[in-house]
């Protein structure tokens, strides 16, 4: 089967960040795949590997026409990649994000399932999948965690507070994977050297027939640091404290 | 990426992998067959035999990144770089087909045997001899400080065919000998390095070896030899680099947060110059590393570079790990900062696989064209 999987291209989380005069992330720096990103390409791959055929096709929204985090996931088994670099895309919004990640898709040729993270590692977002899905037409599944393909249709396992729903949808659809449900396999070194040679289609907005000159209906007006974390609570031991540190996980809905 | 991935498979084991395991005698072979699985241990070998079809300045990367993540693998210098190389450009078709397959997956292991008790730096002077007989050669002497061979398979071994008329020089040969032939027996040598590669003296009793163990043409093994001793001196200088690194990031990072009279202990210039002074040395003794392996990769004489890359990066790594034990105090002593325990091996990079001495020997006479002195 041909899946897309959507991966972005980020500044290293472990790394210092800055930000830009209009409080966006400045992403003119080496950026990484985001982890989050690499759950979704090794779905990909297992369902492609299962299906016994088809490719698994990047696509990808970054500045300064940065590849090396598709690089990763090509040297992963992915086959192809579309990168949309433009100017113009500095500081977009998620809505328009979606818009050129769908019309990106939409290049990718026949596809039988697009995969993205529920949210990317430096935005937080998580509203893209759903506005693709829109765009596309497609069934909108989130928060999976396993997926299964059966004819002409799949059967996932959406994660929830209390464990999960399992929700049936047409092909193609839209999936939105969430972290830690795979493990993504490491690149082998084979891996990396092909990847050197597979296609990384380089595209602007004009090649997607698309004008992003009014710019969109998003503003950061300000920026603050996260509030401190507030003292904890301490709880003395007299013998009985189990009782109050089990209460507490209760009322967090952790146990 | 191929450094990425090597560090992010090797940080899943760690520091505390290599140290408990070398501290209880065990090998490190979750870690070798981690990085095997996925084609990083033979990344210099030719393709059409499973290899990476890269060169030594790959194998070095790997070298390197290894020991930067407190996870130095000596056997890596030794079977791949090595024997892999010898192998690769001297073996005979079937002698390839059968070990680089098998030395490029990781697989099997090969050992190399060149040093022996009375000719420690002196190949010309090696008394291990093999002598043809029909369809064998018997082999008969002694090796010691061979790393490795409980683990290996086979070892490379180079022993003396014959004798150079003019010059009296013994002719080498180099043989693939497996390590269960009749003859051969090994013991073990206990070494005060932390380390899951342990070292061996091997004795060749007339060890009977099949004449198509020969590697190359009889007599040729001086000049194969030398072909495998130029990686094998930049693998082991991107080890000791990596090591370097290794302590560095230790080092500093505990300078930045030891408090002792309200300030990070960093702030002292007497804590952070030595450490900077060791950060030059490495970052110098990486680029000459990567110089010998780009002169080795694109066939030109890499022999003063590799020497040069050695001699820098034993210095370097020592360093950079004596300051980093140094800055840490008394827990530069404690298993659970992860420092003392390489101790040996960075220590054992200044003395192998070539010591400085011999380097600074070679230096006087070849690059700057002094009188020899033996």
């Amino acid at each position: 089967m041909n899946i897309v999987v959507l991966v972005k291209q980020i500044p290293d989380p472990a790394g210092p960040s800055e930000l830009e005069d209009d409080y966006t992330l400045d992403r003119n720096c080496k950026l990484i795949l985001d982890e989050s990103d690499s759950y979704g390409v090794e779905i990909a791959l297992q369902l492609r590997e299962t299906s016994g055929g088809g490719e698994v096709t990047l696509v990808s929204m970054a500045p300064n026409k940065e590849v090396s985090g598709i690089r990763t996931a090509l040297a992963m088994g992915a086959e192809k990649a579309i990168l949309v670099t433009d100017d113009a895309l500095s500081g977009a919004d998620a809505l328009t994000t979606a818009k050129v990640l769908a019309k990106a898709i939409e290049r990718a040729g026949d596809y039988d399932l697009v995969i993205g993270a529920t949210e990317s590692t430096d935005g937080y977002v998580g509203t893209v999948p759903a506005a693709i899905a829109e765009l596309l037409g497609l069934p909108s599944v989130t928060f999976a965690k396993k997926i299964e393909v059966q004819e002409g249709k799949i059967v996932v396992q959406r994660q929830t507070e209390a464990g999960y729903d399992l929700i049936e949808a047409p092909l193609p659809a839209m999936i939105s994977v969430t972290a830690g449900v795979v493990e993504p396999r490491y690149p082998s070194f084979k891996g990396i050297m092909a990847a050197k040679k597979k296609p990384c289609d380089i595209i602007g907005v004009s090649d997607l027939g698309l004008d992003v000159s009014a710019g969109w209906g998003q503003e950061i007006l300000s920026v603050e640091d996260a509030p401190a974390r507030a003292a904890g609570e301490k709880i003395e031991d007299d013998g009985e404290s189990y009782l109050k540190i089990v209460e507490f996980l209760e009322n967090k809905k952790i146990i | 990426m191929l450094r990425e991935a090597v560090r992010d498979i090797t940080t899943s084991f760690g520091p505390d992998y290599f140290r408990e395991k070398a501290r209880k005698g065990e090998k490190t072979n979750e870690l070798w067959n981690a990085l095997a699985s996925q084609g990083y241990l033979g990344v210099n070998l030719p393709a059409a035999y499973g290899g990476g079809g890269c060169g030594i300045g790959e194998l070095a990367i790997v070298c390197e990144e290894l020991g930067a993540q407190g996870c130095p693998l000596l056997l890596l210098i030794v079977s791949p770089a090595i024997c892999g190389t010898i192998l690769a450009r001297f073996g005979t078709d079937e002698q390839q087909e059968k070990w680089l397959p098998r030395l490029a997956s990781g697989e099997d292991r090969m050992a190399f045997a060149i040093t022996e008790p009375d000719a420690g730096s002196n190949s010309h002077h090696i008394s291990t001899t093999a002598t043809r007989d029909g369809d064998i050669y018997r082999l008969n002497g002694q090796k010691y400080y061979i790393s490795g061979v409980d683990e290996a398979e086979a070892i490379l071994v180079v022993a003396r065919t014959g004798v150079d008329e003019k010059t009296g020089q013994g002719r080498l040969s180099l043989f693939v000998v497996d390590k269960e032939t009749a003859g051969l027996t090994f013991e073990l040598i206990p070494v005060e390095i932390t380390a899951p590669e342990k070292q061996f003296t091997l004795f060749f009793d007339n060890a009977e070896v099949p004449a198509d163990h020969l590697i190359g043409t009889e007599g040729d093994g001086l000049r194969q030899v030398f072909h495998g001793l130029n990686p094998e001196r930049i693998t082991g200088a991107a080890l000791a680099n990596g090591l370097g690194i290794y302590a560095l990031e230790k080092g500093a990072q505990y300078a930045k947060e030891r408090q002792v009279w309200g300030t990070p202990i960093g702030t002292h210039q007497g804590v952070a110059h030595p450490l900077a002074e060791a950060k030059i040395e490495i970052e110098l003794a990486r680029l000459m590393t990567q110089k010998a392996a780009w002169l080795y990769d694109n066939d030109q004489d890499a022999g003063e570079a590799a020497n040069m890359a050695k001699y820098a990066a034993a210095e370097a790594g020592l360093k950079a790990l004596n300051q980093a034990i140094q800055v840490h105090g008394g827990n530069g002593m404690a298993s659970e900062y992860n420092l003392a325990h390489l101790w040996g091996m960075t220590r054992l990079l200044r003395i192998a696989p070539v010591s400085r001495e011999m380097i600074l020997n070679f230096v006087s006479r070849h690059s700057l064209d002094l009188p020899r002195s033996y």
